[in-house]
């Protein structure tokens, strides 16, 4: 049984290409532990070292690299940056919950908003004095430094001026008294007048020196100051989310204006009921409206901002879906030109020429061809049917998240196609020999003999597609701002706040992840199909 | 000692201001920042007869800048979910695709330039008929230069090398600049953000103002270069202060928060802003395509009446004249799905502050107006003054009879439709009937609040444009 | 007529300038039911003389006979067993001989051919491995399952390209002993070729040698008249059979001889130059 187990989890494992968990799974059954340990030493615990290794050479250099527009964040920033973001989306769901929350609970919540709200108070206080103090202290400390520095500057500066002024009038009193044949004393001016430009020049160094020096006092962080700020800035954050959420919690909540709709309806329908003549049709009028409203009210929802976990997914998706198109067309077409070579030489200058075009100029092209086809979107029945369809309704999938898909298709394609056509066209001679002996017809012989044979080498394809098409859309994304990764990065550089950099070395990472992931699982495919003597995998 | 804190606000000053004008210009009927009310107290209570929209489900784009504030404002304080408008408010990357994204109706409207209506609906550009109903705000914009242009301007003009020069700063100091760049066979490079926004015509105003040709458009030259002097070329904003780092361009004209980022960086010198070069001039307008008003005239009317609020939300003050409402309104930009800049930036200029240099923080209440001097109705005048600034630089290849002005402006902006949202606010109790101008022929008097002091009559377009030394006079 | 025949063949490869001509003037004659060994050397072109019998190529000139009808292309009534097996490595041990089974007996129901492809995969002892891949057999299964493959077919002639030479010696023994015991039961014509004498010896009613390339050709027949059953434990005993093997291995040896004198003649002379030691100079 348990001999079983371990059969089955080594087999996963190497299905999954997994190989550096395989010494644990021997260790625990004590094969050669030995062995093991130092496989796991050298599979597990070495790249664990070098990515640590990593981090603390980012710690100790993203510091000392800045740029006047920003400076590379540390590890540690990083990682606030990646709570902050998760905040920002644990805040919006709350607030749509809040929105949709209904009787008891709602009331609780709301309590507890408040209670929250109330203690944030004098915290808010606190921290406001605390930045007002850091402020004075800043300010008290810049001018015990910046603003000597300065004048300082100033100084030198006014004096290099006066200097060459002086130069200047000195050498023009000088101009005047040359007569027209003196040569020498012309010759003489010129030099003088050479020497008073690097002079000039020379001060100029000096005294901007002496500016880089203010500017660099000015410039140095003053770390009290800003642990201050970042602390009001939470608390003041904080305290915005719960004013929401009280709001979603009570006159804003979803149940709440219901009610107060049914009120109002209810009101009118009495006070028709008691009218007569002509004053019926205006408030025939009102409850109809207020009928529809209601109904209205009844089924809305939270217009909940995108967030990077949404975004994500979204991104996934989009992938998926340009993938799948790029896939559809690039595997027929790469079977026809591997079958044939007369098509092979028709598709070849298609293939050379489309194949390095950049995302950025498929985008706009097929925006504008995806918008042709879709003139209204919001009427659109294509649109109106995904956004009301269950699951991916919420992706709110729209022409630019079309054009994006495409883009990825249209780049990623490439791949397949040509190893769909080395595979279909090196289907080893034995196997073709089974199938002439066989008399198998034209269809038996590619879907039983040459697909099967060829789908080792396709899906090596489709794994470096689906890379080249992960990298692809986020630069697609950015450009046709369809929500997902690549807005998400756009939109932080559009910021320029002082985390912005940070949360873009998160999308680093996130990107980086899902990648790996999709890899390993086109990994999986490949080895599922993949058969004895076929191209060799990772 | 140079960083002594200011008075908040210089009350009596301004209140001294306001009351001069409110007597002296409701009579002469000159100066157009007197129109309107000066103070906005809040209103309490006020209960929404909701309207029988069309389609409450709205998406608004907005580009990362903090005039873009009602429409955010509209959402986050219920605005919009009083009038039963359930609205996503999404940022678009550049204002060439928000155009785009509203007349392919991905959209139901957007945070435009003022330019952008009408460009639109003469054709220049992406030809559709776009129409606004709501000026978003006055002012908000600044042109900053570059620390080593700025430092050549102080070799200029001496006056400058005060930590706080005098204001107005004009282009003089610059213009040797610009003659030595060409004398050596160079040009300078200035970003603005898009071919027919206020920015681009602001920085040509103050490069011309200063006998600085900033270029014409022609036919066959849609990039605006043509005879120029300094080559203005466009960059989204959010790009503008590392652009100007890298050197690419030595000066910009952009929106906030990008000036202000520009100084906490250290990367450039605002010198001026557009409150200086023309006083209180139309900014951003509330965009939506022709079609889409008239298929939901009953959603445009509850867009604009919570438009209204939010612009008197952001405008509103205490009995002092202190705005109450701009600390709050910042901290809500500022979140990452709307402006996202740092809270100090966006303060600085919401809260009525801005920074020259680190060493010049002035007051500027007016930086950003929202509500106040009638800023939320859509003037003709303002309309006409762009297609003059259009006809100037040639946008408009050939001269226009002034009823063409007339004409478009009212194919652009919709008063009627204000007029009735803002009566509807009145009867419900959100605003006062003094804060709006009800019996207006849709123009505002005559100014002469200009850098270079010329007299703008949007009655006579054509007796304007006859005034400038550059560009078309016709 | 014989049954099945090769008529002055001649096969060679390459463009007419440099022209390698493989087999020449080749006539055979089989009868029906008749167990034919082609024995000769590597790379005296067997494989080609395979797959001419088989109609996988076609002969420059000559023709091959089945019946009396000229072959022009391959056809499941010449079963042909490869030298490497040719199993189609991501189906399955019943699945190979499934597609084959399928192919030639389209009416057979789903159930009858189930226990038909199963009495095949009991018949060369593969039971219990039906769901096996290929790359999970070792090299007499895989053997053994290329076999059941072309039994399945129920061909008119079995062809055999060295079917046991990638094999081990006892392996071997008993694969031998199965095609036997399987051609007994129902006797087929074939055609087996291999490099082994003893082997030839053992199996066949008849040994043709194939003399070396190039232009290889039959030149002889070496007819086995030894009785069946042969028994291999005996059979080295069996005075016959020496004599035969004696005279097969005799007259192999002399062509082989005679082509290595041959090869020598028409060999280039290698110019007579010795290396330079690089660490001896200077």
């Amino acid at each position: 049984m348990l001999t079983k187990l371990k059969h089955l989890l080594l087999k996963i494992i190497d299905l999954t290409a997994l190989g550096f968990l395989e010494p644990i799974v021997r260790l625990c059954y004590g094969e050669e532990p030995g062995t093991q340990v130092k496989k796991i030493g050298q599979f597990m615990m070495v790249p664990v070292l070098v990515f640590l290794l990593f981090i603390m050479v980012w710690s100790a250099f993203a510091p000392r690299h800045k740029t006047k527009s920003g400076e590379v964040p540390t590890p540690a920033v990083t990682f606030d940056s990646y709570r902050s973001i998760m905040t920002f989306h644990g805040r919006e769901g709350d607030k749509e919950r809040a929105y949709l929350a209904t009787g008891d609970a709602r009331e609780k919540w709301l309590a507890e908003a408040e209670a929250r709200l109330e203690e944030l108070k004098p915290l808010r206080a606190e921290a406001e004095a605390a930045v007002e103090e850091a402020e004075a202290a800043h300010q008290g400390a810049l001018t015990a430094t910046y603003d000597p520095a300065l004048a300082e500057y100033n100084e030198a500066r006014q004096a290099a001026m006066e200097e060459s002024k002086q130069r200047i009038a000195k050498l023009k009193v000088r101009a005047e008294g040359i007569a027209a044949d003196d040569s020498a004393a012309k010759g003489e001016l010129l030099a003088v007048y050479r020497a008073h430009t690097a002079q000039t020049a020379n001060a100029k160094s000096d005294y901007q020196k002496l500016k880089q020096q203010a500017d660099a006092i000015l410039k140095a962080k003053f770390p009290q100051l800003a642990a201050a700020r970042a602390r009001l800035t939470r608390i003041a954050e904080e305290e915005q989310y719960l004013k929401q959420l009280v709001k979603m919690l009570s006159g804003g909540n979803r149940e709440a204006r219901v009610a107060d709709g049914q009120t109002k309806l209810d009101a009118l329908r009495a006070q028709y009921a008691g009218a007569e003549g002509a004053a019926l049709f205006p408030l025939a009028k009102s409850i109809n409206s207020a009928e529809s409203r209601l109904a209205r009210t009844a089924e809305s929802a939270y217009a909940k901002p995108w967030t990077l976990p949404m975004q994500i997914i979204r991104s996934v998706y989009c992938v998926f879906v340009g993938f799948f198109m790029g896939s559809v067309i690039a595997i027929p077409i790469g079977v026809l030109c591997g079958l044939s070579r007369t098509f092979m030489a028709a598709m070849t200058p298609f293939i050379a020429l489309f194949k390095p075009v950049s995302p950025i100029v498929w985008l706009p092209i097929f925006l504008i061809v995806i918008g042709g086809f879709f003139p209204d979107p919001d009427k659109h029945w294509f649109f109106t049917t995904l956004w009301n369809a269950p699951l991916i309704g919420w992706l709110k999938i729209n022409p630019a998240f079309l054009a994006s898909a495409a883009t990825v298709a249209m780049c990623s394609l490439w791949a397949t196609m040509v190893n769909t056509a080395l595979g279909v066209a090196s289907v080893d001679k034995d196997h073709i020999n089974v199938a002439r002996v066989l008399r198998l017809g034209f269809w038996p012989r590619l879907f039983k003999i040459v697909l099967p044979s060829a789908l080792p080498l396709v899906f090596a394809g489709l794994r470096i597609s689906l890379g080249v098409g992960w990298m692809v859309l986020i630069a697609a994304e950015l450009l046709a701002s369809s929500e997902g990764l690549g807005k998400f990065v756009w939109d932080q550089f559009n910021n320029g706040a002082s985390d912005s950099f940070a949360k873009m070395v998160v999308v680093v990472f996130v990107v980086g992840i899902i990648g790996l992931l999709l890899d390993r699982i086109m990994i999986v495919f490949q080895r599922a199909v993949s058969f004895e003597g076929s191209v060799a995998t990772v | 000692m140079m960083f002594h804190r200011r008075p908040r606000f210089r009350i009596p000053h301004k209140l001294l201001t306001a009351a001069l004008v409110g007597l002296v210009g409701a009579t002469l009927g000159q100066d157009a920042s007197a129109i309107g009310p000066e103070n906005v107290p809040a209103i309490e209570g006020g209960e929404t007869a909701p309207l029988d929209v069309e389609k409450s489900e709205l998406k608004f784009g907005f580009i990362k800048l903090t005039d873009c504030a009602p429409i955010v404002i509209a959402k986050e304080k219920g605005f919009f979910d009083d009038e039963g408008l359930s609205v996503e408010v999404i940022a678009q990357p550049n204002w060439k695709t928000l155009l785009d994204n509203v007349i392919s109706g991905e959209l139901d409207g957007a945070h435009m330039l003022s330019g952008q209506p009408i460009a639109a609906t003469i054709g220049f550009g992406t030809k559709a008929h776009i129409i606004t109903a709501f000026t978003m705000d006055l002012n908000g914009n600044g042109i900053t230069v570059s620390n080593a242009i700025w430092e050549k301007m102080q070799e200029n003009d001496s006056e400058l090398l005060s930590p706080q020069p005098k204001h107005p700063i004009p282009a003089d100091a610059l213009r040797p600049i610009v003659e030595d760049a060409i004398a050596s066979g160079e040009k300078l490079q200035m970003g603005m953000v898009f071919p027919v926004s206020t920015h681009n015509y602001e920085i040509r105003y103050w490069l011309a103002a200063s006998g600085i040709h900033p270029g014409m458009y022609t036919a066959t030259d849609i990039g605006g270069r043509t005879d120029a002097q300094v080559e203005l070329s466009v960059t989204p904003p959010p790009m503008m202060p590392a652009t100007l780092e890298a050197g690419n361009i030595q000066g910009y004209c952009v929106g906030e928060p990008w000036n202000q980022q520009a100084v906490a960086k250290g990367i450039g010198v605002p010198v001026t802003t557009n409150y200086d070069i023309w006083k209180n001039n139309p900014e951003k307008v509330f965009g939506v395509t022709a079609s889409w008003a008239d298929e939901n005239p009953q959603a445009m009317l509850a867009v604009t009446k919570a438009l209204i609020k939010a612009g008197r939300w952001l405008d509103q003050t205490d009995e002092d004249g202190n705005l109450v409402n701009r600390e709050e309104a910042a901290r809500i930009l500022s979140r990452p799905d709307y402006v996202g800049a740092d809270y100090d930036v966006i303060k600085n200029s919401m809260t009525g502050y801005f920074y020259f240099q680190k060493t010049d923080k002035r007051s500027m209440p007016d930086f950003n107006v929202f509500y106040k001097y009638y800023c939320t109705y859509p003037w003709y005048s303002d309309g006409i003054w762009f297609l003059t600034q259009m006809r100037r630089w040639g946008q408009i290849t050939e001269p226009k009879p002034a009823e063409w002005y007339h004409q478009t402006a009212r194919k652009v902006y919709k008063p009627e439709i204000y007029l009735g949202a803002a009566r509807m606010l009145v009867e419900e109790g959100f605003i006062k009937e003094s804060e709006v101008p009800w019996d207006t022929d849709g123009y505002k008097p005559a100014t002469s609040d200009f850098i270079d002091g010329k007299t703008y009559d949007g009655k006579t377009p054509l007796a304007y444009l006859a005034q400038f030394e550059i560009g078309n006079t016709e | 007529m014989s049954y099945f025949e090769m008529i002055d063949v001649c096969k060679g490869y390459g463009p007419p300038s440099a022209r390698h001509d493989v087999l020449q003037d080749v006539n055979l004659s089989i009868e029906k039911n008749e167990f034919v060994a082609v024995i000769g050397f590597s790379g005296s072109g067997k494989s080609t003389l395979i797959s001419l019998l088989a109609g996988l190529e076609s002969p420059d000139s000559g023709e091959v006979r089945l019946a009396g009808q000229i072959m022009t292309e391959p056809g499941p009534n010449r079963g042909i067993m490869f030298q490497n097996y040719s199993l189609l490595p991501w189906l399955s041990v019943f699945q190979n001989i499934e597609i084959a089974v399928k192919r030639v007996f389209p009416q057979m129901p789903r159930r009858e051919r189930k226990s038909y492809i199963q009495k095949y995969i009991d018949m060369v002892s593969l039971s219990g491995s039906e769901w096996k891949k290929p790359s999970e057999l070792s090299g007499g299964m895989r053997q053994r399952l290329s076999l059941a493959r072309t039994l399945a077919m129920q061909p008119e002639v079995l062809l055999l390209d060295e079917p046991l030479s990638a094999l081990d010696a006892l392996t071997r023994a008993v694969l031998q002993d199965e095609i036997i015991r399987i051609w007994e039961e129902d006797r087929r014509t074939v055609v087996m070729i291999t490099n082994d004498v003893d082997e030839a010896a053992l199996m066949a009613d008849r040994i043709v040698p194939l003399t070396p390339g190039p232009a290889a050709t039959l030149e002889r027949n070496f007819p086995v008249t030894l009785d069946r059953p042969r028994e291999r434990k005996t059979l080295n005993f069996n005075p016959e059979f020496k004599k035969l093997r004696n005279e097969v291995s005799g007259f192999m040896m002399d062509l082989n001889q005679e082509a290595r004198q041959l090869r020598v003649e028409s060999s280039i002379r290698l110019p007579d130059i010795e290396p330079i030691d690089l660490s001896q100079v200077g």
